[in-house]
């Protein structure tokens, strides 16, 4: 089996100076931290769903973190990403550096954050006529809007690119800043990631049978129905180590290697995961044996959830049965495009504190041979794999440090 | 160590043609495609303009994964199978499993959520299917051509509004460049929806009849549909399998205006950034520039801020560069745009001809630039410059050169 090749071969690391979240368990990654490792979840039943579960932010209030002009018309993952940014910038101290903004990038990663305005604006012209119909939703209602509305917000001048690529958004959005800042395109990328309930998406997916019970959502589980959406944004600010060095900036993470694969009808997803896994840790020159923790994308969907544990039982080889395991989605549901920002937030405190938290009410795994936390464990220094999948079949792996691992 | 990247494949789906020769006679011989629509309407709008795409039965076939096709899916295969084939990339599983798909899109899913409107209309929230989730994940327009064609490597789908082609073929580029894939097939695919022309109409930018790009009468865009979609390769594997080369990706340039949602800088600054990191990522000196393919819209602002960030770039020169938009016969096809405009190019550089700007008959004097009216013009083109803006700011410029 071939594998892919290495990314991000870097004269300086690319490293984590900023980070902003919002999620319905904190707006700040300790409290966020502390509620994972006690076990806590934001899983609720649904209005509307049928009892089926998901996770909302109920008392967000954009002007608590932001300024922004016009706030009141961008939609809800516009201002979770905007707030997101917010936080994340203060939090690297590149406000206060005042950057230029043709040196400050950003990648949104936002598939279905656009969407809630297109359904209302569309659903608008059909039933109140062209003139009733707030022309200001139009440049607001397709895929680029909130990514265009948070580079405008924050003065963000060499790019501005939006990945729309569901489960896999966030590590890929990662993947490419950092190879941006390789390249020289910017100083800085700001990565921002974002999912907002949508009503219709949610009724689609309960309609599909994808969502769980709220009290029956596991992930890893045999015993899993199904999984759950839940509402997050999550931001990073990314430097090269030599560019956040010379401003006196703490790195918080290192981005050591990056993969992407496709789940073809020869390679399926278990097989796809496994070449994205082994090409992210081949492109961080780290083995198995160095992976201290696995933070993965397991979602409560049980062909799924089987096919990421078989994965990486393959991927970390004799390993496998040691690495401990870590799966924030059973805490904060499904984040879809934010997913992979968050797993990879979440593993890098853990990396940081020396402590992984458990896997929420994890009973019954359906596939043994892997360590899948059942408590808080203390967890070596080393390095964290992040696993993403997408509904289409996209695969992500992500390898990621708190230090500067030699 | 970078690779050097080439283009070996093309495909496009345009009203002007959907084969690579009746797509190029067609721009050559500047007819204009824009016309009254006969499958498309939009409430409270009549006499619309815009330039649909005949799709030739075949593409109409009902294939694996159809239950996430939309019209917009259908042309992203349709160009993509005829790139494909047209690089006659091996079918061996371990070359098509080291390459991916990035396309672009600015409006993806519109069709599917304006279904939905119509629906909901009558029978409100019961006329959520099952279906829809999958319906309106644009990465599903990349999905499906990765799976119908076998490709296993990165999968991505980029939206940057308008400068999404070309922006989807920047990331493809670093991809392969860089050794993370093998191949890549990369482009842009979009339709025509109510929600933009209704937007473009509240706007005052959509014109009332046909686009004339540059031209003192312009009064906005005219939409199309379309899709384009290129393979790129590197130079050492494409000549080691004998492949046909069109040209090389030599880089690009990117930057973001951060003015506003809507409108461009009117100075055209984002446009010059874009253009100068283009030229220096590249080591093309702007004199070497042969041809630029204009993002060219007809509407006031961007004609008028890309002259003038030729006349910036260029100097002296720029009323003597040529420079042509396209949109002008096929629509602007939005997220397909700047990809079918660097197959463009690339058929520019092969055949030694320049496509025209139609309908450009008076031109303005504030755009005093070498358009190209009317027809094609012969002439060798070594080095271009393929140029691409979205609502949001986000600008990118292709750099294309014969492969030497």
């Amino acid at each position: 089996m071939t594998t892919a090749r290495d990314e991000l071969p870097s004269s300086s690391p690319v490293v984590i100076t900023g980070v902003g979240v919002l999620t319905p368990l904190g707006d700040k990654l300790a409290a966020v931290s502390g509620a994972l490792r006690a076990g806590r979840h934001a899983i609720d039943t649904g209005a509307d769903l049928g009892g089926a579960g998901e996770s909302r932010i109920n008392d967000f209030d954009a002007t608590r973190y932001a300024n922004i002009r016009g706030m009141r018309i961008y939609n809800r993952m516009t201002r979770l990403g905007i707030c997101a940014t917010k936080l994340a910038l203060l939090d690297s101290g590149l406000e206060a550096a005042a950057l230029p903004g043709e040196e400050l990038g950003l990648v949104t990663a936002s598939t279905f954050g656009h969407l809630d305005t297109l359904i209302e604006y569309d659903r608008s012209l059909v039933t109140a006529g062209l003139q009733r119909t707030n022309p200001a939703w139009m440049p607001l209602a397709i895929p680029s809007a909130p990514g265009a509305v948070i580079a405008l917000s924050f003065g963000a001048k060499a790019f501005s690119i939006t990945l729309s690529d569901g489960g896999v958004s966030s590590l890929d959005a990662v993947g490419l800043g950092a190879r941006l800042l390789e390249r020289g395109r910017a100083r800085a990328c700001i990565v921002v990631a974002g999912f907002a309930i949508c009503d219709e998406l949610s009724l689609a997916a309960s309609r599909a049978g994808m969502l769980a019970p709220a009290e029956e959502f596991r992930v890893f589980d045999q015993r899993s129905r199904g999984t759950a959406f839940g509402e997050a944004a999550a931001a990073v600010v990314l430097e090269r180590l030599e560019d956040a060095r010379g401003r006196g900036a703490e790195p918080k993470a290192f981005v050591h290697g990056y993969a992407a694969t496709f789940a073809t009808k020869s390679s399926n997803i278990e097989g796809s995961l496994h070449r994205a896994c082994t090409g992210a840790m081949r492109a961080s020159r780290v083995s198995p044996a160095q992976v201290a923790l696995v933070s993965a994308s397991a979602n409560g969907q049980l062909a799924r959830d089987r096919a990421e544990a078989l994965a990486l039982v393959a991927a970390l080889g004799e390993t496998a049965a040691r690495t401990p395991v870590m799966a924030v989605k059973a805490n904060l549901g499904d984040t879809i495009d934010a997913s992979g920002l968050l797993q990879s937030l979440a593993a890098v405190t853990a990396l940081r504190s020396g402590i992984a938290p458990p896997i929420a009410r994890l009973e019954q795994p359906q596939v043994p041979g892997l360590r899948y936390l059942r408590e808080e464990t203390p967890v070596d220094a080393g390095y964290a794999l992040i696993t993403s999948l997408s509904l289409s079949g996209a695969c992500s792996a992500l390898v990621l440090s708190a230090r500067h691992e030699t | 160590m970078q690779r050097r990247v080439v283009v070996t494949g093309c495909g496009v789906v345009t009203a002007a043609g959907t084969e690579l020769d009746s797509f190029w006679n067609a721009l050559m011989s500047g007819t204009c495609f824009i016309k009254p629509l006969r499958n498309f309407s939009a409430p409270d709008l009549e006499g619309l303009m815009g330039a649909e795409v005949d799709l030739p039965e075949a593409d109409d076939l009902p294939e694996p994964g159809d239950h996430r096709r939309s019209r917009c899916g259908q042309l992203a295969l349709a160009a993509a199978r005829r790139a494909l084939a047209d690089a006659a990339l091996p079918h061996g599983s371990e070359v098509r499993e080291r390459a991916g798909v990035v396309l672009g899109t600015t409006l993806g899913s519109e069709r599917q959520v304006g279904d939905l409107s119509e629906r909901w209309a009558v029978h409100g929230p019961d006329s959520v299917d099952a279906g829809f989730l999958a319906r309106c994940d644009n990465h599903s327009l990349a999905a499906l051509v990765a799976e119908r064609h076998g490709l296993g490597g990165p999968l991505m789908l980029c939206a940057s509004a308008c400068s999404s082609g070309n922006a989807a073929i920047a990331l493809a580029y670093d991809l392969v460049a860089s050794g993370v894939a093998d191949a890549m097939v990369a482009g842009g695919a979009d339709t025509l929806t109510r929600s933009i022309y209704c937007g473009f109409q509240r706007m005052g930018a959509l014109s009332k009849s046909i686009c004339r790009p540059f031209d003192k009468r312009r009064d906005g865009v005219s939409f199309g549909e379309g899709a384009g979609v290129l393979v790129l390769e590197s130079l050492d594997e494409a000549r080691r399998r004998g492949a046909r080369i069109y040209a090389e990706v030599a880089g690009y340039g990117m930057s973001n205006d951060a003015y506003h949602v809507t409108a461009p800088d009117p100075n055209g600054e984002g446009f010059v950034r874009a253009i100068k990191q283009a030229l220096s990522s590249t080591g093309t000196a702007p004199e070497q520039v042969d041809y630029v393919s204009a993002h060219g819209t007809g509407t006031q602002y961007n004609d008028l801020g890309e002259a003038r960030a030729m006349k910036a770039v260029f100097g002296e020169r720029a009323g003597r560069v040529p420079i042509s938009s396209i949109k002008s016969m096929i629509g602007h096809t939005n997220g397909a745009a700047s990809a079918i405009e660097a197959v463009a190019c690339a058929l520019a550089m092969m055949h030694e001809t320049i496509p025209p700007t139609a309908n450009l008959t008076e031109p303005d004097p504030e755009c005093d630039l070498d358009c190209v009216p009317g027809k094609g013009r012969r002439a060798r083109v070594d080095h271009c410059l393929n140029l691409a803006a979205g609502f949001g700011g986000f600008n990118v410029c292709l750099v294309l050169r014969r492969a030497t």
